[in-house]
């Protein structure tokens, strides 16, 4: 009950007391002042935390982005008389749309490529300024930038008070909304496990893209107050260290936390006051700020509130969903996808990992490869499900080539995949994990996703009874409100069946799935895998467990150093002499064990 | 244009190799990129330059203490700011973090140590900065020499990695896990790869140092500088490090004659953004293949 509780109050208090605020302080106070400039840096903070705690990018030129919402409208109303509000929103696209430009190429590439553009961007960007001094002022920055106004009524410090709480709120607000959306879950999945934001069919540019728009056009917002808060702009208020403060702000308060960009901030706001004295000092203790935090509290003050407040009150199990799942459903039939590969051929540097692999799996049907380590079964769902490129042959899929489509496209093609380790998100629930399968089938755009507009709230919640019907499906229920990294082993394996099922899979490759289970959990998966067949989908299943084969497969195909061994039926197969040469060895055959 | 912007531009360029080799030399085994590292070429310009100019020691003796201290500092940075996070989460959001803090505390420390005000440091005997005018050009004999031994440093930083132990630093790059059953040990190379690549770094402040001056401004400068080189060369690749060095060091000399020295930056920015929108993977790498 009190936990339930908790979190309201504290939002409650945390609105009323800044709503609060300007009845105890002066119009013209330094109080308010500092209040106005804390809320500031909190709206560049929610847009830094989403790109870096949320998508992994992290920012090291966040100065800039705000720079260019300041420079907008510092230059649009005092020398061309725009009104505050048409100027504000330049400053958002044209914070968006440069960043984009310049970071444009970091999204292919790894994380770190986009953290020194956006270094290498902020600096080049303050070089600019002073440069372009015909445009910019130079090194005197831009004078007397008139405060906002409304039906012909100039904001006073109140009024900008709170026009600025108000677009803090609708910030974080908006941006929560997305967290605990499908977006949200592609970023984290880009952030923590990239193989499975491909595999659920969400392309990780795309995915870093959009966080970094809505960070950069928030930051442009932020510059947009800035710059009439303080009335004048220059470019000494856009160094580098702004930069590292935005980010230890995010730090400071909790990296992919929903407070911590607030916390943050508002305890920068005391420290600095705090240490008055050590002025001089103040970038060597960033610096080891940021070090110790990174090292000692990774989810910063909130992370560290969060966990002392579970020891406090530890967490009752939950029975909501569990209780919501207890039920068993019909589940549509599936309507398989045919698989038809031919000459594939795939060559590691000197390695010639397939040469020539022919396959074809009718729709509806199981088949399982076989072979021994090294003899290409990976390679061949790898080139399958798009995340390696073939040099040569064909890949039919539902009877449509599919060679040269990325992963993403082929998985939002219907073709679904578990991976050797499992991949899942292990800072997202099971449910979240089973969700974010449906990446794809959810029509509701980032849009409709932040505003939470009924249609995307009503898709939301009809997804989320799939998500629990297809965890009750594969027998892990009970298991919907844990997070995936404290769930056993062999349960993973099944959340991930499920995940690729929910993303609507009409053709599922397993890639190992019986490794590392126990007896019982071997028979779970075997009594799944028929299941799922029996539903319709097309199966192709990777394993080393013959039993399992012999007992799901109705075709099996043996692959030995690159080529196909034999193909056929189980029994047939396992019974032919190549084959038990291949697997066994030449003694073993000799010494006359059974297959 | 004449010639000595071209020829200012190799001496220049070749610095930046040698910094995006640095980078190389340890992101190939722990596939970490430091963002301490133009700090670590500042420190080494900045020991350096007291150890000569001020405590009067010999040129070498001095040159292989500067390296040994700096190195030794990237040892203590991969203790603790690299390995505790990458034993955490292999992905990039911690140590990029990590060690920009770490560039951060050895840019302050060094600059309350030694102030602000530039060191001027002599180069080696024999050696000087005077110009020596040779076909119009004033480039000095120092600078000269330089640019042949940047060519020869690569050269054998390339000769190391054809050898047992640099075959042993690839495989840990290609894979961890692999190379760990082979019984390479992937830790000790991380700990030793730091330790080198810190103390190439300081090499490269100490070459630095007479051209550059050694002053605490060197290192946010030849950080990006040296990230434009490895990133333009494709990283991980020595000599494609070594000719986009000329190419980003003759590119910003020329844009900035022709523009205005204010443009430097704004100039490299530019061409490090096209080459990697054009080849994402460098100009002399070719594309890694994803393994799952």
């Amino acid at each position: 009950m009190l936990r339930a509780v908790v979190p309201y109050v504290a939002q409650a208090a945390a609105l009323g007391a800044a709503l609060a605020l300007p009845a105890f302080v002066g119009a013209n106070s330094y109080a308010l002042f500092v209040a106005t400039q804390l809320g500031i840096y909190v709206i560049a903070a929610i847009g830094l935390n989403l790109l870096a705690g949320y998508a992994g990018q992290v920012s090291l030129g966040h100065a800039a982005f705000v720079a260019i919402g300041a420079y907008s409208v510092a230059l649009l109303t005092v020398d061309h008389h725009w009104p505050f509000w048409a100027a504000a929103v330049v400053g958002m696209v044209l914070a968006a749309g440069l960043g984009v430009l310049a970071a444009l190429p970091a999204f292919r590439l790894n994380t770190w490529y986009f953290a020194f553009i956006t270094l290498a961007f902020a600096l080049v960007f303050e070089k600019m300024i002073v440069e372009w001094r015909w445009l910019t002022k130079g090194f005197a920055g831009v004078v007397g930038v008139p405060p906002p106004s409304a039906f012909g009524h100039e904001f006073g410090p109140r009024p900008l008070y709170y026009t600025v709480v108000a677009v803090t709120v609708v910030a974080f607000i908006l941006v929560r909304n997305i967290v605990h959306s499908r977006f949200g879950r592609a970023f984290v999945a880009v952030r923590d496990v990239e193989p499975a934001a491909l595999a659920i069919g969400a392309s990780p540019q795309r995915t870093k893209l959009t966080a970094f728009v809505i960070s950069a056009a928030l930051a442009g917002v932020a510059g947009a107050f800035f710059a009439v808060q303080k009335t004048v702009v220059t470019p000494d208020d856009f160094t580098a260290d702004f930069s590292i403060f935005f980010l230890l702000t995010v730090v400071l308060g909790g990296l992919g936390t929903p407070w911590g960009p607030i916390i943050g901030a508002l305890v920068f706001f005391l420290i600095p006051e705090l240490l008055a004295g050590l002025q001089s000092w103040r970038m060597l203790i960033y610096g080891g700020l940021l070090l110790g935090l990174m090292l000692f509290a990774p989810h910063g003050l909130y992370g560290a509130l969060r966990q002392a407040w579970r020891r406090f009150a530890p967490a009752p199990p939950k029975a909501g969903a569990a209780a919501d799942a207890s039920e068993a459903r019909e589940h549509p039939p599936i309507a398989g996808l045919a698989l038809d590969i031919s000459g594939l051929r795939k060559q590691f540097g000197g390695v010639l990992a397939l040469d020539g692999v022919d396959l074809s799996v009718p729709a509806g049907s199981c088949c399982a490869i076989v072979g021994p380590n090294g003899s290409g079964k990976t390679t061949l769902l790898n080139l399958a499900s798009g995340y390696y490129v073939p040099d040569a042959g064909s890949v039919k899929i539902g009877g449509v080539e599919a060679l040269g489509s990325s992963a993403q496209k082929i998985a939002a093609r219907g073709v679904g995949r578990t991976f050797q380790t499992p991949r899942l998100i292990a800072d997202l629930t099971a449910l979240d994990n089973v969700m974010l399968g449906a990446y794809t089938r959810e029509r509701a755009g980032l849009l409709a996703t932040a505003l939470r507009l009924p249609s995307a709230r009503a898709e939301a919640r009809r997804l989320r009874q799939e998500a629990l019907g297809f965890l009750h499906f594969v027998g892990v229920a009970d298991r919907a409100d844990v997070e995936a990294g404290e769930i056993p082993h062999g349960q993973q394996r099944l959340i991930e069946i499920a995940r690729a099922m929910m993303g609507g899979a009409r053709l599922i490759l397993l890639d190992e799935p019986a490794a590392g289970l126990s007896m019982s959990e071997l028979e779970r998966l075997e009594r799944l895998i028929m299941r799922i067949c029996g539903l319709g989908a097309t199966i192709v299943i990777v394993e080393h467990h013959l039993d399992l084969v012999a007992n799901v497969a109705s075709d099996v195909t043996v692959l030995d150093r690159g080529t196909v061994l034999a193909a056929g039926k189980p029994a047939m197969v396992f019974n032919d002499e190549r084959v038990m040469r291949a697997y066994m060895g030449e003694r073993a055959l000799k010494a006359g064990v059974p297959a | 244009m004449d010639i000595d912007v071209f020829a200012h531009g190799i001496v220049a360029g070749s610095l930046y190799a040698l910094v995006a080799v640095s980078f190389n030399i340890l992101y190939r085994p722990t596939n970490v990129f430091n963002f301490a590292q133009g700090e670590l070429v500042m420190l080494g310009a900045m020991i350096f330059a007291s150890l000569t100019s001020l405590a009067g020691m010999p040129w070498f003796v001095a040159f292989a203490a500067t390296l040994l201290a700096v190195g030794c500092i990237g040892l203590v940075e991969e203790r603790i700011a690299v390995a505790p996070i990458l034993a955490r989460s292999q992905t990039g959001t911690g140590w990029v973090i990590t060690t920009l803090a770490t560039s951060l505390i050895i840019s302050n420390l060094v600059g309350r140590f030694w102030g602000p005000d530039p060191i001027l440091v002599k180069p080696p005997a024999l050696l000087s900065m005077d110009s020596l005018d040779i076909a119009s050009s004033r480039i000095s004999s120092y600078e000269i020499a330089l640019v042949l031994l940047t060519v020869v440093l690569v050269a054998i930083v390339e000769r190391v990695y054809r050898t047992l132990k640099g075959k042993a630093v690839m495989a840990v790059a290609e894979d961890r896990e692999a190379a760990l059953l082979r019984g390479i040990d992937p830790g000790s190379l991380g700990r030793w790869s730091f330790f080198l690549g810190a103390a190439f770094a300081a090499m490269t402040g100490v070459l630095a140092a007479p051209i550059l001056y050694a002053s605490t401004s060197l290192g946010p400068d030849l950080l990006l500088k040296g990230f434009a080189a490895a990133a333009v060369g494709s990283i991980g690749n020595n000599r494609g490090a070594l000719i986009a060095g000329y190419v980003i060091g003759v590119t910003e000399a020329v844009g900035a004659s022709l523009l205005s020295p204010g443009y430097q930056e704004a100039v490299i920015f530019m061409v490090v953004l096209a080459v990697l929108l054009l080849k994402p993977e460098g100009l002399f790498g070719s594309p890694n293949a994803r393994t799952v």
